[in-house]
């Protein structure tokens, strides 16, 4: 991770923002390779009896080598999972404890107040965020949100594997090592761990073809693919639309006051 | 002299015609030629009661089964001529002309439906009573309604269906007449392993488990549909045979597979004592503890029964519904907005210079620094 990247990369007269680093984004393909194989060897066998489940699951190995393949991948997820937490806790490390306690500030509310502001968390912005949204959406107002670094659907699309591994990863261990644990718990933890995995994986599966997709792959903007993921920078038009406050900023910080553009209303500039 | 050639030579034709039409061994066992007729395809009527009933007997399956040596007159007794009228329902208790080898008497099921008179099927009760709905009851042909052989051979560790010529050659080495060697080998290697598909013994209980009215008259929980929903019925349905089916839980190890018992009888395999001794014999569960008895296989999601179950499912169902009804309603909201992007019923103040804006943005971040 040595090589800088430049927070503003102008290509062809174009803008282009960096948002992810390389790190991030090879987390990320872990994270949605693993998904996906798991999907693929975890939905034939919850819908079994669906026409197309026998097929699926015979390519994907069938019932001696699909159970190894979902296993695996979930084991991958889970180390990711362990993973993240450790980056995430020393970034916060290196960027706020150590920072607070070189100025002797470190107390319990100074260190709370420090992990509520960490970009990934849900604050009162977003509540107001979203508030604004539905009167944009209903016709109560005709200018969109205008979101910081990180908009209150890029924290739930965070949060939602986020909340789901710690409920699908134990559950599906529960019922990998169903015999060992039968040892320690009753049986019926079994069938608790059952639903557990099966319906948080539906509700996961849903919200990833639906909403994420949505977000990146289906919407106007995006279709067919966003890019952001792969090459780490976002480009001037779905910046402003999706984080104009941050990317005011941004433009300042890197001395580029002078070309930030007004917001964009729904494909027409609004007269300020 | 000419007539006589002629005869000959009509005779000699049908003779090749029958040689090469109607190949010897298909009629081994049909020394009353009862195939003449039941050959046919459609040979069917509809009757007294209004049912559709084909005759018609399928060579090539019965040529597969462990009936294969009876002969028609073995098991039909009550026909004495043919053409025969309607003929009664076959009695599979009788003792039939096959001797059983291990005995030396003549072979008869006769055990077998004592067997069942002990299990959870029986017609009668524990006092010799009759039981109320005795329609309900299966007989015989009520799960076996199709005998077949399965046979299996296992090559170099590899279970491959059908009879292993390698094997049938060390057989044949000393057992040299008749058929003796291909039926043993079909008889013994069909019972090494699973008779059926597994799949295929769900489907037998199912006809009458799966039965709405008839688990009404007994008051039978839905045990088809929640073994579906376990793991063992969904890898089943998707090809394994590694799965237990219902006779592996239902049957105590080494017992007659056909006691099948209430759990409400203490010798039955799924008594609340025995579960944990079946659950871990030693092909399924060996390495588990005696606590996996309290996983709960059928289970209906019925509040009173089953209640984590039931408010689990409530909780992921609701959480479900919210999540994806809020993102669905909101994309379909944003999609809309795209079609009158400038209206709105209120509009932000126009003359605002955004310049101002930006200024705002740049003294908040001054502050945090």
């Amino acid at each position: 991770m040595s090589k800088r990247y430049a927070p503003i990369v102008r290509k062809d007269g174009k803008l282009y923002f960096y948002r992810f680093s390389a790190h991030q984004r090879v987390q990320h393909v872990v994270l949605f390779s693993s998904v996906i194989l798991l999907a693929l060897t975890g939905f034939p066998l919850r819908h079994a009896e669906e026409p197309w489940a026998r097929p699926l699951y015979d390519f994907m190995g069938g019932p001696n080598i699909a159970p190894l393949i979902h296993r695996a991948a979930g084991s991958v997820l889970l180390a990711l999972f362990v993973y993240h937490t450790i980056y995430w806790m020393t970034l916060f490390y290196k960027n706020h404890i150590v920072k607070l306690r070189e100025e002797k500030r470190l107390t319990v509310r100074s260190f709370f107040k420090a992990l509520l502001s960490l970009e990934m968390v849900p604050n009162k912005k977003d509540l107001f965020d979203i508030i604004h949204l539905w009167k944009y959406l209903l016709y109560f107002t005709n200018r969109p949100p205008r979101h910081d670094r990180m908009s209150w659907r890029e924290k739930f699309d965070y949060f939602a594997p986020y909340w789901g591994i710690p409920i699908l990863g134990p559950a599906g261990v529960a019922l990998w090592w169903r015999d060992e644990l039968s040892h320690y718990v009753p049986g019926i933890v079994l069938n608790a761990a059952y639903i557990m995995h099966t319906d948080e994986a539906l509700l996961a599966v849903l919200f990833l073809f639906f909403v994420h997709w949505y977000n990146v792959h289906y919407s106007p903007e995006k279709f067919p693919a966003a890019t952001v993921w792969l090459t780490g920078y976002l480009n001037e038009h779905d910046m402003m639309h999706e984080h104009y406050n941050e990317y005011i900023s941004i433009m300042i910080e890197n001395g580029l006051e002078h070309e930030i553009k007004p917001q964009s209303f729904g494909g027409k500039d609004y007269e300020w | 002299m000419r007539n006589i050639l002629s005869v000959y030579f009509i005779f000699c034709l049908l003779t090749v015609t029958g040689i090469l039409f109607f190949p010897p061994e298909v009629y081994a066992v049909d020394e009353l030629n009862c195939l003449q007729c039941h050959k046919h395809r459609g040979l069917s009527r509809i009757d007294e009661d209004g049912n559709f009933r084909l005759f018609y007997i399928n060579q090539e399956l019965y040529e597969s089964g462990p009936h294969r040596h009876n002969k028609c007159k073995d098991c039909h007794t009550d026909i004495e001529r043919i053409p025969h009228d309607p003929a009664k329902k076959v009695n599979c208790t009788q003792e039939c002309h096959i001797v059983e080898p291990s005995g030396q008497r003549k072979f008869s099921h006769k055990s077998v439906a004592k067997t069942l008179t002990q299990s959870a099927h029986s017609k009668i009760d524990k006092n010799g009573l009759p039981k109320e709905h005795q329609e309900d009851y299966p007989d015989c042909k009520s799960c076996h309604d199709q005998p077949l052989y399965r046979p299996f051979s296992a090559f170099k560790g590899d279970k491959i269906p059908g009879v292993s010529k390698r094997a049938m050659g060390r057989c044949k080495s000393c057992h040299t007449g008749g058929d003796f060697a291909e039926d043993f080998y079909d008889h013994v290697t069909t019972r090494l392993h699973k008779t059926r598909f597994p799949m295929e013994t769900i489907e037998v209980c199912a006809k009458c488990h799966e039965d709405e009215e008839m688990r009404k008259r007994h008051e039978l929980d839905d045990v088809i549909t929640s073994y579906k929903e376990t793991f063992h019925g969904k890898l089943l349905t998707l090809g394994s045979e590694r799965m237990p089916d219902c006779l592996d839980c239902h049957i105590v190890a080494g017992e007659n597979s056909h006691l099948i018992e209430s759990k409400t009888e203490p010798t039955s395999a799924v008594h609340e004592n025995n579960v944990s001794t079946t659950c871990r014999a030693s092909e399924c569960h060996e390495k588990a503890g005696p606590m996996l008895a309290g996983f709960q296989t059928h289970v209906t999601y019925d509040r009173k029964k089953y209640p984590l179950q039931f408010y689990m499912l409530v909780f992921f169902k609701a959480l479900m519904a919210f999540v994806l009804y809020f993102f669905l309603v909101l994309i379909f909201l944003e999609l809309m907005r795209r079609l009158f992007p400038t209206f709105a019923f209120f509009k932000e103040k126009k003359r605002e210079d955004y310049h101002e804006y930006v200024k705002l943005i740049k003294d908040s971040n001054r502050n945090k620094h």
